[in-house]
Protein backbone atom coordinates (compact mmCIF):
# COMPACT_ATOMS: atom_id res chain seq x y z
CA UNK A 1 0.00 0.00 0.00
CA UNK A 2 1.14 3.58 -0.21
CA UNK A 3 1.35 5.74 1.92
CA UNK A 4 0.09 8.74 0.25
CA UNK A 5 -2.86 8.18 -3.01
CA UNK A 6 -3.28 12.12 -4.15
CA UNK A 7 -5.68 11.74 -7.09
CA UNK A 8 -7.20 14.73 -9.33
CA UNK A 9 -6.54 17.27 -6.49
CA UNK A 10 -7.68 20.60 -6.95
CA UNK A 11 -7.42 23.82 -4.96
CA UNK A 12 -9.03 27.16 -5.54
CA UNK A 13 -8.92 30.15 -3.25
CA UNK A 14 -11.33 31.92 -4.74
CA UNK A 15 -10.74 32.41 -8.79
CA UNK A 16 -7.22 31.33 -7.86
CA UNK A 17 -5.96 27.83 -8.60
CA UNK A 18 -2.87 27.01 -6.33
CA UNK A 19 -3.07 23.22 -6.77
CA UNK A 20 -4.26 21.71 -10.50
CA UNK A 21 -5.34 18.19 -10.72
CA UNK A 22 -2.27 17.10 -8.59
CA UNK A 23 -2.13 13.24 -9.35
CA UNK A 24 1.19 11.56 -6.52
CA UNK A 25 1.47 8.78 -4.79
CA UNK A 26 4.12 8.20 -1.83
CA UNK A 27 5.57 4.59 -0.99
CA UNK A 28 5.87 3.61 2.66
CA UNK A 29 9.36 4.18 3.93
CA UNK A 30 10.88 6.89 1.73
CA UNK A 31 11.72 10.70 2.03
CA UNK A 32 9.88 12.39 -0.75
CA UNK A 33 11.15 15.60 -1.53
CA UNK A 34 8.46 18.13 -3.03
CA UNK A 35 10.28 20.70 -4.70
CA UNK A 36 9.15 24.10 -5.28
CA UNK A 37 9.38 28.17 -5.52
CA UNK A 38 7.88 30.52 -3.16
CA UNK A 39 3.78 30.17 -4.03
CA UNK A 40 4.22 27.11 -5.80
CA UNK A 41 1.09 25.20 -3.51
CA UNK A 42 3.76 23.40 -1.32
CA UNK A 43 1.95 24.25 2.58
CA UNK A 44 -1.28 24.30 0.33
CA UNK A 45 -0.65 20.22 -0.51
CA UNK A 46 0.69 19.20 2.58
CA UNK A 47 -2.08 21.11 4.54
CA UNK A 48 -4.62 18.89 2.31
CA UNK A 49 -2.91 15.88 3.30
CA UNK A 50 -2.65 16.50 7.22
CA UNK A 51 -6.57 17.76 6.94
CA UNK A 52 -6.18 21.20 7.72
CA UNK A 53 -7.38 21.83 4.15
CA UNK A 54 -10.47 21.17 2.09
CA UNK A 55 -10.15 19.87 -1.55
CA UNK A 56 -11.98 21.53 -3.86
CA UNK A 57 -11.93 18.41 -6.34
CA UNK A 58 -10.32 15.33 -6.23
CA UNK A 59 -9.06 12.36 -3.58
CA UNK A 60 -6.65 12.59 -1.17
CA UNK A 61 -5.59 9.16 0.95
CA UNK A 62 -3.18 8.61 3.37
CA UNK A 63 -2.56 5.24 4.60
CA UNK A 64 -6.05 4.48 2.56
CA UNK A 65 -7.46 6.74 5.14
CA UNK A 66 -9.32 10.16 4.22
CA UNK A 67 -7.38 12.94 6.24
CA UNK A 68 -10.97 15.02 6.77
CA UNK A 69 -12.79 11.88 7.35
CA UNK A 70 -10.81 9.67 8.81
CA UNK A 71 -9.34 12.34 10.86
CA UNK A 72 -9.44 10.43 14.44
CA UNK A 73 -7.94 7.93 13.41
CA UNK A 74 -5.36 9.44 11.23
CA UNK A 75 -3.70 11.49 13.93
CA UNK A 76 -2.06 9.09 15.56
CA UNK A 77 -0.40 7.93 12.69
CA UNK A 78 0.88 11.49 10.99
CA UNK A 79 3.37 13.80 12.37
CA UNK A 80 3.14 17.36 11.14
CA UNK A 81 5.80 20.42 10.90
CA UNK A 82 4.28 23.43 9.88
CA UNK A 83 6.44 25.94 8.09
CA UNK A 84 6.41 28.26 11.05
CA UNK A 85 7.62 27.49 14.34
CA UNK A 86 3.43 27.31 15.48
CA UNK A 87 5.14 26.86 19.19
CA UNK A 88 3.93 28.39 22.85
CA UNK A 89 7.40 30.39 23.15
CA UNK A 90 6.64 31.44 26.62
CA UNK A 91 6.73 27.60 27.93
CA UNK A 92 10.06 25.71 28.00
CA UNK A 93 10.48 23.23 24.78
CA UNK A 94 10.14 19.99 27.24
CA UNK A 95 6.64 21.68 27.85
CA UNK A 96 5.81 22.24 24.34
CA UNK A 97 6.54 18.64 23.26
CA UNK A 98 4.61 17.29 26.13
CA UNK A 99 1.73 19.67 25.53
CA UNK A 100 1.42 18.27 22.11
CA UNK A 101 2.45 14.72 22.96
CA UNK A 102 -0.93 14.53 25.67
CA UNK A 103 -3.34 14.96 22.72
CA UNK A 104 -3.33 11.38 22.47
CA UNK A 105 -2.62 8.23 25.06
CA UNK A 106 1.10 8.05 25.64
CA UNK A 107 2.55 5.35 27.73
CA UNK A 108 5.36 6.43 28.95
CA UNK A 109 5.71 10.17 27.55
CA UNK A 110 7.85 11.56 30.00
CA UNK A 111 10.20 9.07 29.40
CA UNK A 112 9.66 9.29 25.52
CA UNK A 113 9.71 13.56 25.74
CA UNK A 114 13.47 13.23 26.96
CA UNK A 115 14.36 10.43 24.01
CA UNK A 116 13.31 12.75 21.92
CA UNK A 117 14.82 15.54 23.32
CA UNK A 118 18.04 14.23 23.26
CA UNK A 119 17.73 12.77 19.58
CA UNK A 120 17.45 16.41 18.39
CA UNK A 121 19.88 17.11 20.62
CA UNK A 122 17.66 19.97 22.85
CA UNK A 123 18.33 18.53 25.91
CA UNK A 124 20.93 21.05 27.56
CA UNK A 125 17.95 23.63 26.82
CA UNK A 126 15.21 21.34 27.34
CA UNK A 127 13.70 23.42 30.38
CA UNK A 128 14.39 26.89 28.62
CA UNK A 129 11.08 29.22 27.57
CA UNK A 130 11.17 28.60 23.68
CA UNK A 131 11.72 31.98 23.36
CA UNK A 132 14.96 32.60 24.13
CA UNK A 133 15.94 30.18 20.89
CA UNK A 134 17.38 30.88 17.98
CA UNK A 135 15.52 29.90 14.95
CA UNK A 136 16.76 26.94 13.73
CA UNK A 137 16.84 25.86 17.12
CA UNK A 138 12.53 26.67 17.48
CA UNK A 139 12.60 24.47 13.85
CA UNK A 140 13.81 21.39 16.11
CA UNK A 141 11.51 22.21 18.69
CA UNK A 142 8.70 21.77 16.17
CA UNK A 143 9.99 18.95 14.62
CA UNK A 144 10.61 17.07 18.22
CA UNK A 145 6.62 17.99 18.70
CA UNK A 146 5.77 16.39 15.19
CA UNK A 147 7.83 13.49 16.45
CA UNK A 148 6.58 12.84 20.01
CA UNK A 149 3.70 10.29 18.95
CA UNK A 150 5.83 8.13 16.71
CA UNK A 151 4.02 8.99 13.79
CA UNK A 152 4.24 6.59 10.50
CA UNK A 153 4.59 9.60 8.38
CA UNK A 154 6.20 12.87 8.99
CA UNK A 155 4.86 16.12 7.09
CA UNK A 156 7.50 18.33 7.20
CA UNK A 157 7.30 21.94 5.57
CA UNK A 158 9.88 23.42 4.95
CA UNK A 159 12.09 22.05 7.93
CA UNK A 160 15.50 23.57 6.58
CA UNK A 161 14.92 26.86 5.68
CA UNK A 162 16.73 29.48 7.47
CA UNK A 163 18.80 26.54 9.21
CA UNK A 164 22.73 26.51 8.71
CA UNK A 165 24.81 24.12 6.36
CA UNK A 166 25.80 22.11 9.13
CA UNK A 167 22.57 21.86 11.22
CA UNK A 168 20.69 21.10 8.13
CA UNK A 169 23.46 18.48 7.47
CA UNK A 170 22.61 17.22 11.19
CA UNK A 171 18.67 17.51 10.34
CA UNK A 172 19.09 15.17 6.85
CA UNK A 173 21.08 12.45 8.76
CA UNK A 174 17.80 12.78 11.69
CA UNK A 175 15.51 12.22 8.38
CA UNK A 176 17.66 9.19 7.19
CA UNK A 177 17.55 7.98 10.45
CA UNK A 178 13.64 8.13 10.62
CA UNK A 179 13.31 6.56 7.19
CA UNK A 180 15.77 3.55 8.28
CA UNK A 181 12.80 2.65 10.86
CA UNK A 182 10.35 2.66 8.21
CA UNK A 183 8.79 5.97 8.68
CA UNK A 184 7.57 7.86 5.52
CA UNK A 185 8.54 11.29 5.51
CA UNK A 186 7.51 13.84 3.12
CA UNK A 187 9.44 16.93 2.88
CA UNK A 188 8.70 20.14 1.29
CA UNK A 189 11.67 22.77 0.37
CA UNK A 190 12.59 25.51 -2.03
CA UNK A 191 16.25 24.27 -2.00
CA UNK A 192 17.36 22.36 -4.65
CA UNK A 193 20.26 21.05 -3.16
CA UNK A 194 18.32 18.94 -1.05
CA UNK A 195 16.58 17.50 -3.47
CA UNK A 196 19.34 15.03 -4.06
CA UNK A 197 19.00 13.70 -0.48
CA UNK A 198 15.59 12.13 -1.38
CA UNK A 199 14.34 9.05 -2.56
CA UNK A 200 12.48 10.44 -4.93
CA UNK A 201 11.19 13.91 -5.77
CA UNK A 202 8.33 16.01 -7.30
CA UNK A 203 8.99 19.51 -8.61
CA UNK A 204 6.10 21.91 -8.18
CA UNK A 205 5.10 25.29 -9.87
CA UNK A 206 2.24 27.20 -9.68
CA UNK A 207 0.49 24.74 -8.91
CA UNK A 208 1.37 22.10 -11.47
CA UNK A 209 3.49 19.09 -11.63
CA UNK A 210 6.35 19.63 -13.50
CA UNK A 211 8.22 16.30 -13.23
CA UNK A 212 8.16 13.31 -10.47
CA UNK A 213 11.58 11.14 -10.39
CA UNK A 214 13.93 10.11 -8.48
CA UNK A 215 16.60 12.86 -8.12
CA UNK A 216 19.48 10.94 -10.06
CA UNK A 217 17.08 10.48 -12.52
CA UNK A 218 16.51 14.05 -12.47
CA UNK A 219 20.07 14.75 -12.13
CA UNK A 220 20.52 12.70 -15.92
CA UNK A 221 18.28 14.46 -17.32
CA UNK A 222 20.64 17.85 -17.56
CA UNK A 223 23.04 18.72 -19.65
CA UNK A 224 27.05 18.53 -19.71
CA UNK A 225 29.42 21.47 -21.39
CA UNK A 226 32.81 20.23 -22.78
CA UNK A 227 35.63 22.85 -23.87
CA UNK A 228 37.83 21.37 -25.51
CA UNK A 229 41.32 23.15 -27.14
CA UNK A 230 43.09 21.90 -29.80
CA UNK A 231 46.04 23.43 -31.67
CA UNK A 232 45.15 26.74 -29.99
CA UNK A 233 41.42 26.06 -31.25
CA UNK A 234 37.88 26.40 -29.31
CA UNK A 235 35.93 23.19 -29.82
CA UNK A 236 32.58 23.57 -27.58
CA UNK A 237 29.99 20.47 -27.52
CA UNK A 238 27.33 19.92 -25.62
CA UNK A 239 26.03 16.74 -24.66
CA UNK A 240 23.86 14.60 -21.61
CA UNK A 241 25.04 14.15 -18.07
CA UNK A 242 25.55 10.19 -18.46
CA UNK A 243 28.78 8.99 -17.94
CA UNK A 244 29.15 7.11 -20.82
CA UNK A 245 27.95 9.81 -23.44
CA UNK A 246 31.05 11.77 -21.46
CA UNK A 247 33.47 8.64 -23.17
CA UNK A 248 32.44 8.78 -26.22
CA UNK A 249 32.27 12.21 -26.61
CA UNK A 250 36.23 12.23 -25.37
CA UNK A 251 36.92 9.22 -27.52
CA UNK A 252 36.20 11.50 -30.99
CA UNK A 253 39.25 12.71 -29.69
CA UNK A 254 41.03 10.10 -28.71
CA UNK A 255 42.83 12.40 -26.15
CA UNK A 256 45.64 12.89 -28.55
CA UNK A 257 48.86 15.08 -27.71
CA UNK A 258 47.93 18.40 -29.20
CA UNK A 259 44.65 18.77 -26.40
CA UNK A 260 46.11 21.55 -24.25
CA UNK A 261 42.73 21.65 -22.17
CA UNK A 262 39.57 20.07 -21.41
CA UNK A 263 36.98 21.82 -19.18
CA UNK A 264 33.98 19.91 -18.36
CA UNK A 265 30.89 21.89 -17.09
CA UNK A 266 27.80 19.06 -15.62
CA UNK A 267 24.68 20.92 -14.52
CA UNK A 268 24.23 20.38 -10.62
CA UNK A 269 20.28 19.46 -9.60
CA UNK A 270 19.62 22.77 -8.87
CA UNK A 271 20.56 23.94 -12.75
CA UNK A 272 18.29 20.94 -13.98
CA UNK A 273 15.07 21.60 -11.43
CA UNK A 274 15.38 25.45 -12.55
CA UNK A 275 15.43 24.36 -16.00
CA UNK A 276 12.15 22.67 -16.02
CA UNK A 277 10.85 25.21 -13.33
CA UNK A 278 11.69 27.66 -16.66
CA UNK A 279 11.21 25.79 -19.43
CA UNK A 280 7.41 25.84 -18.34
CA UNK A 281 7.24 29.47 -18.31
CA UNK B 1 -8.79 14.64 30.08
CA UNK B 2 -7.76 16.56 27.26
CA UNK B 3 -9.32 19.71 28.93
CA UNK B 4 -7.34 19.59 32.07
CA UNK B 5 -4.24 19.29 30.22
CA UNK B 6 -5.12 22.22 27.74
CA UNK B 7 -6.11 24.18 31.03
CA UNK B 8 -2.49 23.44 32.61
CA UNK B 9 -0.99 24.72 29.69
CA UNK B 10 -3.24 28.26 29.52
CA UNK B 11 -2.49 28.36 33.45
CA UNK B 12 1.40 28.41 32.80
CA UNK B 13 1.54 30.70 29.59
CA UNK B 14 -0.90 32.96 31.71
CA UNK B 15 1.60 33.27 34.50
CA UNK B 16 4.24 33.44 32.10
CA UNK B 17 2.64 36.22 30.63
CA UNK B 18 3.28 39.28 33.31
CA UNK B 19 1.47 41.92 30.41
CA UNK B 20 -1.24 39.56 30.02
CA UNK B 21 -1.65 39.16 34.05
CA UNK B 22 -1.12 43.13 34.97
CA UNK B 23 -3.82 43.58 32.27
CA UNK B 24 -6.28 41.45 33.71
CA UNK B 25 -5.46 42.20 37.72
CA UNK B 26 -4.21 45.45 37.69
CA UNK B 27 -6.13 46.90 35.14
CA UNK B 28 -9.19 46.89 36.50
CA UNK B 29 -8.19 47.69 39.75
CA UNK B 30 -7.00 50.95 38.71
CA UNK B 31 -9.99 51.66 36.66
CA UNK B 32 -11.83 50.91 39.52
CA UNK B 33 -10.11 53.26 41.21
CA UNK B 34 -10.94 55.95 38.38
CA UNK B 35 -14.32 55.16 39.46
CA UNK B 36 -14.33 56.27 42.38
CA UNK B 37 -12.71 59.53 41.15
CA UNK B 38 -15.36 60.32 38.86
CA UNK B 39 -17.94 60.04 41.91
CA UNK B 40 -16.04 61.79 44.33
CA UNK B 41 -16.46 64.40 41.48
CA UNK B 42 -20.02 63.92 40.57
CA UNK B 43 -21.23 63.78 44.40
CA UNK B 44 -19.57 67.58 44.59
CA UNK B 45 -21.34 68.57 41.59
CA UNK B 46 -24.87 67.18 42.71
CA UNK B 47 -24.93 68.57 46.73
CA UNK B 48 -23.76 71.84 45.08
CA UNK B 49 -26.74 72.97 43.26
CA UNK B 50 -29.70 74.35 44.68
CA UNK B 51 -32.43 71.97 46.03
CA UNK B 52 -35.66 73.40 43.97
CA UNK B 53 -33.63 73.07 40.83
CA UNK B 54 -32.65 69.80 41.64
CA UNK B 55 -35.12 67.94 44.06
CA UNK B 56 -33.39 64.82 43.58
CA UNK B 57 -29.93 63.82 42.23
CA UNK B 58 -30.22 61.83 39.02
CA UNK B 59 -31.34 58.48 41.23
CA UNK B 60 -29.09 56.16 38.66
CA UNK B 61 -26.28 57.98 40.01
CA UNK B 62 -26.48 56.30 43.71
CA UNK B 63 -23.55 54.48 44.68
CA UNK B 64 -25.46 51.46 45.58
CA UNK B 65 -27.19 51.45 41.92
CA UNK B 66 -23.54 52.18 40.13
CA UNK B 67 -20.40 50.74 41.28
CA UNK B 68 -21.56 46.90 40.86
CA UNK B 69 -23.26 46.61 37.72
CA UNK B 70 -19.61 48.83 36.66
CA UNK B 71 -17.44 46.72 38.01
CA UNK B 72 -19.44 43.87 36.53
CA UNK B 73 -19.35 45.55 33.26
CA UNK B 74 -15.21 45.93 33.53
CA UNK B 75 -14.66 42.47 34.73
CA UNK B 76 -17.02 41.10 31.20
CA UNK B 77 -14.77 43.93 29.05
CA UNK B 78 -11.84 42.71 29.77
CA UNK B 79 -12.19 38.88 30.18
CA UNK B 80 -13.58 39.72 26.85
CA UNK B 81 -10.52 41.01 24.82
CA UNK B 82 -7.98 38.69 26.63
CA UNK B 83 -9.15 35.64 26.17
CA UNK B 84 -10.70 36.57 22.45
CA UNK B 85 -7.04 37.92 21.53
CA UNK B 86 -5.44 34.75 23.45
CA UNK B 87 -7.18 32.35 21.17
CA UNK B 88 -6.66 34.35 17.71
CA UNK B 89 -3.15 34.40 18.50
CA UNK B 90 -3.05 30.97 19.22
CA UNK B 91 -5.01 30.75 15.41
CA UNK B 92 -2.54 33.35 13.81
CA UNK B 93 0.76 31.47 15.26
CA UNK B 94 -0.50 28.39 14.14
CA UNK B 95 -0.62 26.63 17.63
CA UNK B 96 -4.30 25.80 16.96
CA UNK B 97 -4.04 24.32 13.83
CA UNK B 98 -1.27 22.22 15.56
CA UNK B 99 -3.75 21.31 18.11
CA UNK B 100 -6.58 19.94 16.18
CA UNK B 101 -4.17 17.96 13.72
CA UNK B 102 -2.14 16.44 17.64
CA UNK B 103 -5.03 14.69 18.44
CA UNK B 104 -7.36 17.76 20.50
CA UNK B 105 -10.80 18.22 20.13
CA UNK B 106 -12.70 21.63 19.36
CA UNK B 107 -14.76 21.74 22.44
CA UNK B 108 -12.06 19.98 24.76
CA UNK B 109 -10.16 23.17 23.74
CA UNK B 110 -12.50 25.41 24.19
CA UNK B 111 -13.35 24.25 27.72
CA UNK B 112 -9.66 23.47 29.00
CA UNK B 113 -9.97 27.78 28.02
CA UNK B 114 -12.32 28.15 30.37
CA UNK B 115 -11.32 26.07 32.93
CA UNK B 116 -7.78 27.42 32.70
CA UNK B 117 -9.55 30.79 33.33
CA UNK B 118 -11.24 29.90 36.04
CA UNK B 119 -8.40 30.84 38.67
CA UNK B 120 -7.56 34.26 37.38
CA UNK B 121 -11.28 35.08 37.04
CA UNK B 122 -11.78 34.06 40.62
CA UNK B 123 -8.34 36.24 41.74
CA UNK B 124 -9.78 39.01 39.62
CA UNK B 125 -13.66 39.02 41.16
CA UNK B 126 -12.18 38.67 45.03
CA UNK B 127 -9.41 41.31 44.26
CA UNK B 128 -12.00 44.15 42.14
CA UNK B 129 -14.89 43.44 44.84
CA UNK B 130 -13.02 43.92 47.80
CA UNK B 131 -11.78 47.14 46.34
CA UNK B 132 -14.95 48.42 45.20
CA UNK B 133 -16.37 47.85 48.84
CA UNK B 134 -13.09 49.32 50.08
CA UNK B 135 -13.17 52.54 48.05
CA UNK B 136 -17.37 52.85 48.12
CA UNK B 137 -17.66 51.65 52.04
CA UNK B 138 -20.33 49.65 51.08
CA UNK B 139 -22.41 47.55 53.24
CA UNK B 140 -23.14 44.18 52.72
CA UNK B 141 -24.26 41.09 54.41
CA UNK B 142 -22.46 37.90 54.24
CA UNK B 143 -25.33 35.64 51.81
CA UNK B 144 -25.12 38.80 49.18
CA UNK B 145 -21.34 38.98 49.71
CA UNK B 146 -21.23 35.55 48.27
CA UNK B 147 -23.67 36.06 45.47
CA UNK B 148 -21.99 39.02 44.45
CA UNK B 149 -18.62 37.45 44.09
CA UNK B 150 -20.19 34.61 42.21
CA UNK B 151 -22.10 36.84 39.49
CA UNK B 152 -18.66 38.80 39.19
CA UNK B 153 -17.08 35.26 38.56
CA UNK B 154 -19.78 33.86 36.32
CA UNK B 155 -19.61 36.70 34.28
CA UNK B 156 -16.11 36.59 33.63
CA UNK B 157 -16.89 32.70 32.80
CA UNK B 158 -19.35 33.63 30.01
CA UNK B 159 -17.60 36.75 28.89
CA UNK B 160 -14.46 34.13 28.53
CA UNK B 161 -16.94 31.81 26.29
CA UNK B 162 -17.99 34.91 24.67
CA UNK B 163 -14.58 35.54 23.51
CA UNK B 164 -13.70 32.49 22.50
CA UNK B 165 -16.70 32.34 20.14
CA UNK B 166 -16.34 35.77 18.89
CA UNK B 167 -12.57 34.49 18.25
CA UNK B 168 -13.87 32.08 15.51
CA UNK B 169 -14.93 34.78 13.41
CA UNK B 170 -11.69 36.70 13.29
CA UNK B 171 -8.23 35.69 11.43
CA UNK B 172 -6.24 37.72 13.15
CA UNK B 173 -6.50 40.07 16.45
CA UNK B 174 -7.17 43.17 14.12
CA UNK B 175 -10.41 41.20 13.20
CA UNK B 176 -11.44 41.31 16.80
CA UNK B 177 -11.88 45.31 17.02
CA UNK B 178 -14.89 45.33 15.63
CA UNK B 179 -16.72 43.38 17.93
CA UNK B 180 -15.77 45.80 20.67
CA UNK B 181 -18.60 48.59 19.64
CA UNK B 182 -20.93 46.04 18.68
CA UNK B 183 -21.14 44.02 21.87
CA UNK B 184 -19.38 45.58 24.39
CA UNK B 185 -21.03 49.20 24.41
CA UNK B 186 -24.28 47.82 23.71
CA UNK B 187 -23.78 45.98 26.90
CA UNK B 188 -22.54 49.22 28.58
CA UNK B 189 -25.81 51.15 27.53
CA UNK B 190 -28.39 48.69 27.11
CA UNK B 191 -28.17 46.11 30.38
CA UNK B 192 -28.63 48.83 33.37
CA UNK B 193 -25.04 49.51 33.92
CA UNK B 194 -25.99 53.40 33.56
CA UNK B 195 -29.20 53.37 32.98
CA UNK B 196 -32.32 51.44 34.54
CA UNK B 197 -32.73 48.46 31.66
CA UNK B 198 -36.54 48.35 31.97
CA UNK B 199 -37.26 51.92 31.23
CA UNK B 200 -35.36 51.58 27.51
CA UNK B 201 -37.91 51.65 24.57
CA UNK B 202 -38.76 47.98 23.86
CA UNK B 203 -36.71 47.25 21.06
CA UNK B 204 -33.67 48.15 23.17
CA UNK B 205 -34.58 46.11 25.81
CA UNK B 206 -34.95 42.70 23.91
CA UNK B 207 -31.18 43.79 22.71
CA UNK B 208 -30.31 44.22 26.26
CA UNK B 209 -31.90 40.42 27.21
CA UNK B 210 -29.38 39.28 24.29
CA UNK B 211 -26.85 40.13 26.18
CA UNK B 212 -25.14 38.71 29.39
CA UNK B 213 -24.57 41.31 31.17
CA UNK B 214 -28.02 42.12 31.45
CA UNK B 215 -28.52 38.46 33.72
CA UNK B 216 -25.33 40.24 36.18
CA UNK B 217 -26.78 43.20 36.37
CA UNK B 218 -30.55 41.07 36.90
CA UNK B 219 -29.12 39.66 40.24
CA UNK B 220 -27.09 42.55 41.15
CA UNK B 221 -30.71 44.72 41.09
CA UNK B 222 -31.96 42.62 42.54
CA UNK B 223 -29.54 41.50 45.59
CA UNK B 224 -30.17 45.21 46.31
CA UNK B 225 -33.38 44.96 47.44
CA UNK B 226 -34.13 44.45 51.29
CA UNK B 227 -35.98 41.35 51.33
CA UNK B 228 -35.12 39.69 47.99
CA UNK B 229 -36.12 36.15 46.59
CA UNK B 230 -33.66 33.74 46.61
CA UNK B 231 -35.38 31.96 43.49
CA UNK B 232 -35.41 35.02 40.98
CA UNK B 233 -31.04 35.23 41.66
CA UNK B 234 -31.03 31.44 41.02
CA UNK B 235 -33.24 32.21 37.99
CA UNK B 236 -30.96 34.94 36.26
CA UNK B 237 -27.62 32.37 37.10
CA UNK B 238 -29.25 29.80 35.65
CA UNK B 239 -29.81 31.77 32.08
CA UNK B 240 -25.87 33.02 32.77
CA UNK B 241 -24.98 29.49 32.86
CA UNK B 242 -27.33 28.46 29.71
CA UNK B 243 -25.81 31.45 27.92
CA UNK B 244 -22.25 30.10 28.72
CA UNK B 245 -22.97 26.28 27.59
CA UNK B 246 -25.39 27.64 24.76
CA UNK B 247 -21.65 29.41 23.62
CA UNK B 248 -19.36 26.47 24.24
CA UNK B 249 -21.62 24.35 21.95
CA UNK B 250 -22.15 27.55 19.16
CA UNK B 251 -18.14 28.30 19.30
CA UNK B 252 -17.42 24.35 18.82
CA UNK B 253 -19.55 24.62 15.96
CA UNK B 254 -18.47 27.56 14.63
CA UNK B 255 -14.33 27.32 15.24
CA UNK B 256 -12.99 26.45 11.45
CA UNK B 257 -10.47 22.66 11.23
CA UNK B 258 -9.69 23.23 8.04
CA UNK B 259 -9.53 25.73 5.58
N1 LIG C 1 -5.71 31.23 2.61
C1 LIG C 1 -5.37 31.59 1.36
N2 LIG C 1 -6.17 32.41 0.65
C2 LIG C 1 -5.86 32.76 -0.63
N3 LIG C 1 -4.75 32.37 -1.25
C3 LIG C 1 -3.91 31.57 -0.60
C4 LIG C 1 -4.17 31.13 0.74
N4 LIG C 1 -3.15 30.34 1.13
C5 LIG C 1 -2.30 30.29 0.09
N5 LIG C 1 -2.75 31.02 -0.95
C6 LIG C 1 -2.08 31.16 -2.26
O1 LIG C 1 -1.76 29.89 -2.74
C7 LIG C 1 -0.52 29.89 -3.40
C8 LIG C 1 0.35 28.79 -2.87
O2 LIG C 1 0.66 29.05 -1.51
P1 LIG C 1 1.51 28.08 -0.62
O3 LIG C 1 1.60 28.68 0.72
O4 LIG C 1 0.96 26.71 -0.72
O5 LIG C 1 2.92 28.15 -1.35
P2 LIG C 1 4.30 27.51 -0.87
O6 LIG C 1 4.78 26.67 -2.01
O7 LIG C 1 4.15 26.86 0.43
O8 LIG C 1 5.21 28.80 -0.77
P3 LIG C 1 6.42 29.14 0.27
O9 LIG C 1 7.65 28.50 -0.27
O10 LIG C 1 6.50 30.61 0.20
O11 LIG C 1 6.02 28.62 1.60
C9 LIG C 1 0.06 31.28 -3.25
O12 LIG C 1 -0.12 31.98 -4.45
C10 LIG C 1 -0.75 31.89 -2.15
O13 LIG C 1 -0.89 33.26 -2.36
MG1 LIG D 1 4.92 27.17 2.24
Amino acid sequence: MNAVNIKGLTKNYGKNEVLKHIDLEVPEGVIYGLIGPNGAGKTTLIKALVGALKPTQGSVEVFGLEPIKNRWELRKKIGYMPQSPALYTDISARRNITFFGRAQKIINLEEKVQKILEFTELENRADEPVRTFSGGMQKRVSLACALIHEPKILFLDEPTAAVDPHLKQRSWQLFRSLAKTGVTLFISTHLMDEAMLCDKITILKDGEMLAVNTPENILSMGKTRIELIRNGERLKTEISSKPADLLSELKKFGLDRSIENIKINSDNIEDVVLSIINNKK
Amino acid sequence: MQTIVIAKRVITQLKGDKRFLILSIVAPVIIVYFLKLMFNALTKLTVVPMPEMFPMPLPQLSTEKFVMPVTAFIVHFLSFILCSILLVQERTRGTLERMLISGYKKSSIILGYVVGYFGLATIQSVVILTEAIYLFDLNFDGKTLVILFMVIWMLAIVSVMLGIFISTFARNEGHIFPFIPLIILPSLFLTGVIVDANELPKVAEIIGYLLPLRYANNIIQIIGKPDYVLSEVILNFGILLGYATALWFLASKTMKETE
